[in-house]
């Protein structure tokens, strides 16, 4: 009887030890001479496009730099983990970067959710966390802390920036509808709140909110088409949109009720729906491929297309910046030192297809500037609908000041 | 008369129709998992990804077609018949051998399977949002109650929706083959005694059952987002109105799907933030006052 | 408990384990610590879970409602009220058990697979609340940077916090299934009108079965807050349920420690292989496959099978020579 045992024992023990050795096995390179970057996105589902055009904008810069000789004589590395929109996945994930494969750097994500827990612990493990394409702007507002920098634009930037545009128009009756999580309620307040105080005589008439991922709008478009708001305030996040500009259309929403959506006139939105592009409706977004003209920006775009065989969309842009400040951040701390680093991205300036981004020292914030226009079909292109009657509003005119943003945190 | 166009307001009557062309889709995918369950006793989670493939199909069909009207009438014929296929060599491969354990290790297999395919999926199509554009008939809406529109292609399924229904009563009830099948749901034992070839009957179920399944998925398809994670969003949904429609029973699923599409869109007009409430809170109670489904169920 | 797993040296083996598990942080990288923290307490929610599912035969389809209500009842009390995060501990596992108390009232007349459709449906409603309740509950964000006391918020301690509470809960839940409880319960499940006949209440002891599995399933709640100092939403939904169910099948549902062993696999699988492709979920689906097929009983029940099975052949083998001289049978 003891021997069966003993045997039955022993392949339990090498089916553990087996496990354990798998995980040794899978540890990645072991470079020393390389700076790793831990990247913890969502690549399934709906937001994968998103982050994958993140992703595709910073290794667009990447290989450049490792063409060249890397930074101070290092290459960059970098890992990415999916964690399929969920937070707790996302947060252990990013715990596996740090404590397993000893990242020097964390980016991602954009799911806010996980964006918050993740900037939580970075702060206690004491890591830089670049935020490059979660929008809330708790990121580096009431959230923020110095070991976290937003890279995307947040949702107050993008309030500010519609409600600006907004208060020069005529309409007074609003109605606010959208995604029922973070970042909807975020852009939706942002929105509001500027506008209100812009304009004070505008009017709330209700609020609709969906869940996220909602497939059928119908029914609460035809609620909202009957109560006959002046407009629409939409606060769909990036997978809803899509959906959301066809039932728009198809319902003759876009026809009877001005919409403004945030990133509607982002080539991710308008590249898919092709000529069932919602036309007529107001947007902002960071980045349009094709507006300003300017060399610089073509320069990027024919490069982006080179590599992927697209046309980038705004996410590119923030993958794009995170290469940039971790090349110049790197440089000029002089050392692959994390603190070093993070002193050397305060208020350090980068080149981008849309000019000069400024890193902004009190809240760890990048200034992008913002474009608004209208969505319409264009003579230059026969596939989708482009923004028109474009104002590119520079950060300045509608960032929150150092003192707004630092009485929003609690320490 | 001026009470009843309160009550029956436009914007009530809007809120109706839209929930019922909601339903059909409902219907259709949750009818194809009535079928499952009532005669093979199958809770079958791959559903959700067959339908999900099915959306994805007529956006690979139509787009290979030119992308316009054409295009899609004929993802609507091919895509449901290329997710059979897939379903035959799927039952054929697997599920047939698994027919004598108990109904979980089944679910289990189906959960497998969705997991898979969620992947294969991904690896096939990509991440990026396809999206299937509305066939030129229906384009545009029509205006009833009141002047508020209605899209055309939703009336377009409003139409499907009892043709599809009527359809799949002619084959479960008329036909031979359907005959049998409900006689293989009450007692297979026996219809394999009278020297039927019960394992070929139950494929052929499978079959139509997951073909129903790509059929909802390439109507959809022109409404929505074609994207990942659509199966799970809409597995749920459908085992609920299964389960409060009677297993196995088709009109089940139709007054099932009824309930939980108008739920859903009256929900929304009552309480538009926690609208989702309802459609859950009306299976609860149908659970509760009738455990084992609203109509006739075949186990 | 292990030596019913693994034999009489599987008391040795047992022993053994445990001893290195609380020598684990003086060696492993810090990762790994935090890894097995969280197979403990998944572990012990699957092997809640267990309690219904294996051993009382009732189909637990939303086992992680009661893991998240756990979680979120244990979360809020510790930041909402002004009291010490100990209470808040413990108000987890009984918010869970209430919960479960609940729910069971309603869902208890019903069974089979109606069981579980409606455990699920009441369990969605539970997930939609909290999702949805932003102002409260905190939405889809979830609770982050919950305090916790400083003995056990750093991570090695709060390792072996967990480790404590996990081996005294699963030597609780074994001391039930092993009591006359536990064999009624495994009676009803395998012929529940007979039970009945012989004067078990069969649907009162389904119900504490119930309340007990919610009970530690909220345990494994609060654990993870001491883990994560987190809680989000994702922990109700009910893709999490239907995992710890694979990881009770994966491990073996008919066997103490297979859901432990499940948990083990699925967790470790997912970190790993994550660290080669982002396709996890297709490797798990195979597996999961490939256990339906050929491992039925799980893998420690294919192990104990094994064993067993060589038991009983060399019993067989002695009772054959038995056979020979005159049986004097026992009444």
């Amino acid at each position: 009887m003891g021997g069966i045992c003993m045997k039955k024992v022993i392949y339990l023990s090498i089916f553990m030890v087996g496990l354990l050795g798998l995980s040794l096995f899978s540890s990645s390179s072991y470079g020393a001479n390389t700076i790793k970057i831990g990247i913890v996105d969502t690549y399934s589902g709906p937001p994968a496009t998103m982050s994958q055009d993140v992703l595709d904008g910073f290794k667009m810069v990447v290989n450049e730099i490792n063409a060249k000789g890397g930074i101070l004589g290092k290459k960059i590395e970098f890992v990415t983990r999916d964690e399929k929109f969920k937070p707790d996945v996302g947060l252990a994930m990013a715990k596996e970067l740090v404590l397993k494969e000893n990242v020097d750097l964390l980016m991602g994500t954009i799911s806010s959710s996980t964006a918050l827990a993740v900037s939580d612990f970075a702060r206690k493990e004491k890591i830089p966390f670049l935020v490059t394409n979660s929008r809330t702007e708790k990121i580096t507002g009431e959230k923020g802390h110095r070991y976290v920098f937003g890279i995307a634009e947040n949702t107050a930037m993008a309030g500010r920036a519609a409600a600006y545009a907004l208060s020069k128009k005529p309409f007074m009756k609003y109605w606010i509808a959208g995604d029922d999580y973070e970042y909807g309620h975020s852009i939706a307040e942002n929105v509001w709140n500027n506008l209100k105080a812009l304009k004070p005589g505008v009017q709330l008439l209700e609020q609709t909110w969906w869940k996220v991922g909602e497939s059928d709008f119908t029914p609460y478009i035809t609620q909202i088409m009957s109560a006959k708001p002046d407009f629409l305030i939409a606060a769909t996040g990036g997978a809803t949109m899509v959906t959301f500009a066809k039932a728009a259309k198809a319902t003759g929403l876009v026809a009877r009720v001005p919409i403004y959506q945030h990133t509607v006139i982002d080539y991710g939105v308008l590249g898919p729906l092709g000529a069932d592009g919602p036309e007529g409706v107001y947007g902002t977004a960071p980045y349009l491929f094709y507006y300003p003209d300017t060399p610089a920006n073509k320069a990027y775009v024919e490069e982006f297309r080179k590599a992927y065989g697209r046309y980038p969309q705004m996410f590119a842009l923030f993958g794009y910046s995170a290469g940039r400040l971790i090349e110049k951040g790197f440089q000029k701390a002089g050392a692959v030192d994390k603190e070093k680093f993070i002193n050397a991205l305060e208020g350090m300036v980068i080149d981008s297809p849309v000019g000069k981004l400024e890193m902004r020292a009190c809240d760890h914030q990048l200034q992008l500037p913002m474009m608004f226009g209208v969505v319409k079909k264009s003579p230059n292109f026969k596939d989708f609908l482009v923004a028109s009657d474009i104002m590119m509003v520079p950060s300045k005119d509608f960032m929150p000041t150092c003192e707004e943003v630092l009485k929003t945190r609690k320490n | 008369m001026d009470l009843i166009y309160t009550i029956f307001s436009p914007k009530l009557m809007s809120q109706i129709f839209v929930g019922l062309s909601r339903t059909v889709i409902l219907f259709i995918v949750a009818s194809g998992l009535s079928l499952i369950l009532g005669v093979l006793r199958i809770p079958n989670i791959w559903h959700g990804s067959l339908y999900m493939v099915g959306a994805f199909m007529t956006f690979t069909i139509s787009g290979a077609i030119g992308g316009g009207s054409l295009g899609f009438w004929m993802a609507l014929f091919l895509a449901p018949l290329g997710v059979a296929f897939v379903s035959l060599i799927a039952e054929r491969s697997f599920f047939q051998h698994l027919y004598e354990r108990e109904h979980i290790m089944l679910l289990l297999l189906t959960f497998a399977f969705s997991l898979v395919f969620g992947d294969l999926v991904k690896m096939v199509w990509g991440m990026e949002y396809k999206s299937v554009p509305v066939p030129r008939v229906f384009q545009g809406s029509v205006h009833l109650f009141g002047g508020l529109p209605f899209p055309l292609y939703n009336v377009f399924l409003l139409g499907i929706g009892p043709i599809v229904a009527v359809a799949l009563w002619l084959i479960v009830n008329k036909t031979k083959i359907g005959k049998i099948s409900r006689a293989a749901a009450v007692d297979r034992e026996m219809v394999g005694a009278v020297g039927i070839n019960v394992s070929w009957v139950f494929a052929f179920v499978f079959m139509i059952g997951c073909l129903l399944a790509g059929l909802g998925g390439a109507l959809v398809a022109p409404t929505v987002n074609v994207s990942l994670g659509m199966d799970h969003t809409l597995i749920m949904e459908a085992f609920l109105i299964v389960i409060i429609g009677g297993l196995g029973n088709i009109w089940g699923a139709l007054l099932g799907a009824l309930i939980f599409g108008l739920a859903q869109s009256l929900g929304i007009l009552i309480w538009p933030q926690f609208g989702i409430v309802f459609p859950y809170a009306a299976v609860i109670v149908v659970l509760l006052l009738r455990p084992t489904g609203l109509l006739k169920s075949t186990w | 408990m292990f030596k019913n797993t693994l034999g009489g040296k599987g008391r040795i083996v047992g022993s053994a384990v445990i001893v290195l598990l609380f020598l684990f942080p003086l060696f492993l990288p810090r990762f790994y610590i935090y890894l097995i923290s969280i197979i403990l307490l998944t572990g012990l929610l699957a092997t809640s879970l267990n309690l219904p599912l294996g051993y009382g035969g009732i189909f637990q389809f939303h086992h992680a409602v009661f893991y998240g209500v756990g979680a979120y009842a244990a979360a809020l009390m510790i930041t909402k009220s002004g009291l010490s995060p100990w209470v808040g501990f413990v108000v987890g596992p009984f918010a869970a058990a209430f919960l479960s108390l609940i729910m069971g009232l309603i869902c208890i007349r019903l069974s089979k697979l109606y069981f579980g459709m409606l455990q699920i449906s009441l369990g969605s409603l539970v997930w939609i609340i909290v999702y949805r309740w932003y102002s409260f509950t905190g939405g889809d964000n979830g609770i982050h940077g919950i305090p916790v006391p400083e003995i056990i918020s750093s991570q090695n301690n709060a390792y072996y916090f967990t480790l404590l509470v996990t081996l005294l809960s699963l030597w609780a839940l074994y001391k039930i299934i092993n009591s006359p409880f536990g064999s009624a319960l495994q009676g009803i499940r395998d012929n529940p009108v007979r039970s009945g006949m012989i004067g078990i209440n069969v649907k009162l002891h389904q119900l504490m079965v119930l309340v007990i599995a919610g009970f530690f399933a909220g345990v494994a709640g609060s654990l993870f807050i001491v883990v994560d100092t987190a809680v989000f939403p994702d922990m109700l939904f009910w893709t999490l349920s239907l995992e710890v169910l694979i990881m009770c099948l994966l491990g073996g549902w008919f066997t103490f420690l297979g859901p432990m062993l499940g948990a083990a696999v699925i967790i470790s699988l997912r970190t790993f292989v994550s660290g080669f492709t982002d396709y996890w979920t297709l490797p798990l689906g195979i597996l999961m496959m490939l256990v339906i097929f050929f491992l039925p009983n799980g893998i420690l029940g294919y192990i104990q099978d094994k064993l067993y099975g060589k038991i009983a052949e060399q019993a067989e083998a002695v009772e054959q020579t038995d056979l020979a001289q005159p049986a004097v049978k026992e009444s």
